[in-house]
């Protein structure tokens, strides 16, 4: 792993300053790729509100996040995919689940080069693997809530998969009204899934 | 020898297409991607048949010389080649690693596998019948100056114009842009800021009556035509190359342009080969000014106001570990004098900080003093709004931080500045600051204070210059 992957901010392009410690040598953690002031504004979501059990979310979808997930998902700037490796790596490096990210259509992955969930797993160093395919094209953008929930099923199990049995853990970029996770969680345990929980970076 | 008759005419067909105008007009000079055209994709890639595109890899990529022989990767668009600034990744469309230009990634992305397109079919027939309806007088100075600029245009040389603040330098710009329009060429002013964007395209507009002039910046709206004479900021000539006869850079000292390499290649790309540049500055730097003798440009230099009146001279002032004062929640005492005194006689007032941070600490202080004071920084959506009401007199004073050190103009403004030994205010700020003041017939002269915690080099540079224009301006009236 390169110690320096980049000097300035990935966000606001200031320099970073990062000191050279023991601790970054000795230690497995990630380098720097943002700003303290950066980091510092974005906003953690409080546990304690969560309606729902299984599901966890890290950050809250404040203007910073608003304006990352833009540079992100809709400039395409695939390197912010390093900003949370961090973050992500922690959560999930220790789980015994299988890591399922939510799939994009084939269509929508040529069109932005990437899959933005994937990257994310990839920088973090958390291997996944791919149990579920998208069947729609449309998302879930500039839909209303009753509309997001009353959408045909999106997903299907992908084939010679073995599920039964077995325990899934969902990744997804943000969390908003529920509908995606509560998708792919009906497909896995009409498939014959133990157990699917979920975890998202935000929390809209 | 036997001719064979040719028995089978074959039916030609005429595989050519009639060229819409708007789509002409829009890609002439232009460079833009193959997606993402404000036209219907099939139209862009019928075009691209018939030859009227030349393509262009978004990046190329060459091989450094050397033992190493690294690639070293260039982005068309912007002409970037800081190599921190490219980013590999894997390509889903392509299947294999691509790369992307995060230096101009906010005009959309380039990666080495979009394509460019560069017009490549006939050109528009350009009026030459242009009209400059400007009923002002120059001072003999300005003459002189635009003589100067044509001069150079004549000669097919670079020329910088250089004049202090308030001079009149948008006004020296006419007779030279008329000049080059009356040739048919086509002119271009770009400005690293979109506040002077702005404020010229209305004023550009009144004057020539009968030119088509777009003005481009970040989210303009679109106009139909096609312009000779365009108003833009120098971020969007990424999107032109070869296009421009004519190049005048106005506020060339402005940040980023100093500090942004590829926005000066911006310019060198945006015009054709050989045309000249018009650098038009108050405050040249060392560089620039080097350069030009090295390069024997053309030069003018015009260091008194239209109105005649010398520069105010900024006073320097010592205001003690302001800093601390301010935090502790009071305003340091020589300051508050100073705005009391301006709001009992009702002159408007601007007061410069070096942070964003100090400004907003002292906003509440101030509106204890009058309710109406407001404060205003480069995020703020309302700054247009707020410098307005400062013209209008509907408030007192503005709390600013450096965005509004140039290129705005109020009647009667008295300046102060607080923290002159901040790193942010270097001598060129600190000259287009003062700058502001007396820069209207009936109020020629006005209040420009430095308040400081120490003297800097910076500071003495600014003030040594202020007088050595009057000086200059005097000297030159006694000839």
């Amino acid at each position: 792993m390169k110690r320096y992957e980049t000097r300035n901010c990935l966000l606001c392009n200031s320099s970073l300053n990062e000191p050279i410690t023991w601790k970054l040598f000795l230690t497995n953690t990630f380098p720097k790729t943002i700003c303290l002031e950066c980091e510092q504004k974005f906003e953690f979501y409080n546990p304690s509100q969560q309606e729902e059990q299984d599901i966890i979310s890290l950050y809250k979808y404040n203007d910073m996040m608003k304006d990352f997930i833009h540079r992100y998902k809709f400039m395409h700037d695939v390197i912010l995919a390093k900003v949370f490796r961090q973050q992500i790596h922690e959560h999930l490096a220790k789980t015994k689940a299988i890591i399922v990210p939510i799939p994009i259509h084939p269509e929508k992955l040529k069109e932005r080069t990437f899959a933005h969930v994937d990257q994310l797993l990839k920088e973090a160093n958390i291997p996944f693997q791919h149990y579920l395919e998208k069947i729609t094209t449309d998302t879930q953008v500039g839909k209303t809530r009753q509309q997001r929930i009353n959408s045909p099923q999106l997903f299907r199990t992908t084939e010679n998969v073995d599920i039964k049995g077995k325990e899934f853990l969902l990744v997804d970029d943000i969390y908003t009204t529920g509908t995606t996770i509560l998708h792919a969680k009906t497909t896995l345990f009409k498939a014959g899934a133990k157990r699917v929980a979920a975890f998202t970076l935000i929390r809209g | 020898m036997p001719y064979k008759l040719v028995k089978e005419n074959h039916f030609i067909l005429y595989k050519g297409i009639i060229i819409e105008p708007q789509i002409r007009d829009f890609f002439i000079g232009r460079i833009w991607t193959r997606v993402n055209t404000p036209f219907p994709q099939e139209k862009i890639e019928k075009y691209k048949e018939q030859n009227y595109f030349n393509k262009k890899p978004g990046i190329s990529i060459n091989r450094s010389i050397g033992i190493f022989n690294r690639k070293r990767y260039k982005c068309n668009r912007c002409h970037n080649e800081q190599q921190n600034e490219f980013v590999q990744y894997d390509c889903a469309r392509c299947n294999k690693t691509c790369v992307y230009c995060r230096h101009c990634i906010n005009m959309g992305r380039i990666t080495s596998c979009t394509d460019l397109l560069l017009w490549n079919g006939p050109k528009p027939k350009v009026k030459k019948t242009h009209e400059l309806v400007w009923s002002g007088a120059f001072t003999d100075l300005q003459s002189t100056a635009a003589q100067q600029l044509i001069e150079s245009l004549k000669e097919n040389r670079n020329h910088l114009l250089h004049a202090v603040c308030g001079a009149g330098k948008t006004e020296i710009l006419f007779p030279a842009v008329l000049y080059a329009l009356k040739k048919g060429w086509r002119v271009c002013i770009a400005t690293p800021r979109t506040d002077v964007v702005l404020e010229l395209f209305p004023r550009f507009k009144k004057v020539f009556p009968k030119t088509i002039l777009h003005s481009l910046y970040g989210n303009a709206p679109s106009h139909p035509g096609y312009p000779q004479l365009v108003i833009a900021t120098t971020h969007q000539l990424f999107r032109f190359e070869n296009a421009f006869d004519f190049v005048i850079v106005d506020e060339a000292d402005a940040f980023p342009y100093t500090y942004d390499r590829a926005l000066q290649k911006a310019v060198l790309k945006s015009k054709k080969v050989g045309a000249p540049i018009a650098l038009v500055t108050a405050t040249p730097s060392a560089k620039i000014l080097a350069q030009m003798k090295r390069e024997k440009w053309g030069y003018s230099f015009i260091s008194r106001r239209y109105h005649g009146h010398p520069l105010p001279v900024p006073r320097l002032e010592p205001l003690w570990s302001y800093n601390k004062i301010i935090q502790k929640g009071r305003i340091p005492k020589k300051l508050l004098d100073w705005t009391t005194t301006r709001l009992e006689n009702k002159e408007p007032f601007l007061i410069f900080f070096p942070t964003i941070n100090l400004m907003e600490n002292a906003i509440p202080l101030f509106q204890q003093l009058d309710k109406k004071i407001l404060g205003v920084h480069a995020e703020d959506p309302e700054r247009k709004g707020k410098v307005l009401k400062l013209r209008n007199e509907e408030i007192p004073g503005l709390l600013t931080t450096t965005i509004l050190e140039r290129g705005i103009t109020i009647k009667n403004v008295q300046v102060a500045v607080v923290g002159a030994e901040s790193k942010i205010f270097n001598s060129s700020a600190l000259i287009q600051i003062s700058g502001r003041v007396g820069r209207n017939v009936l109020f020629p002269s006005g209040e420009i204070v430095l308040f400081h915690h120490g003297i800097t080099v910076e500071m003495d540079e600014a003030r040594n210059e202020i007088i050595r224009f009057n000086k200059e301006g005097f000297r030159m009236e006694a000839k």
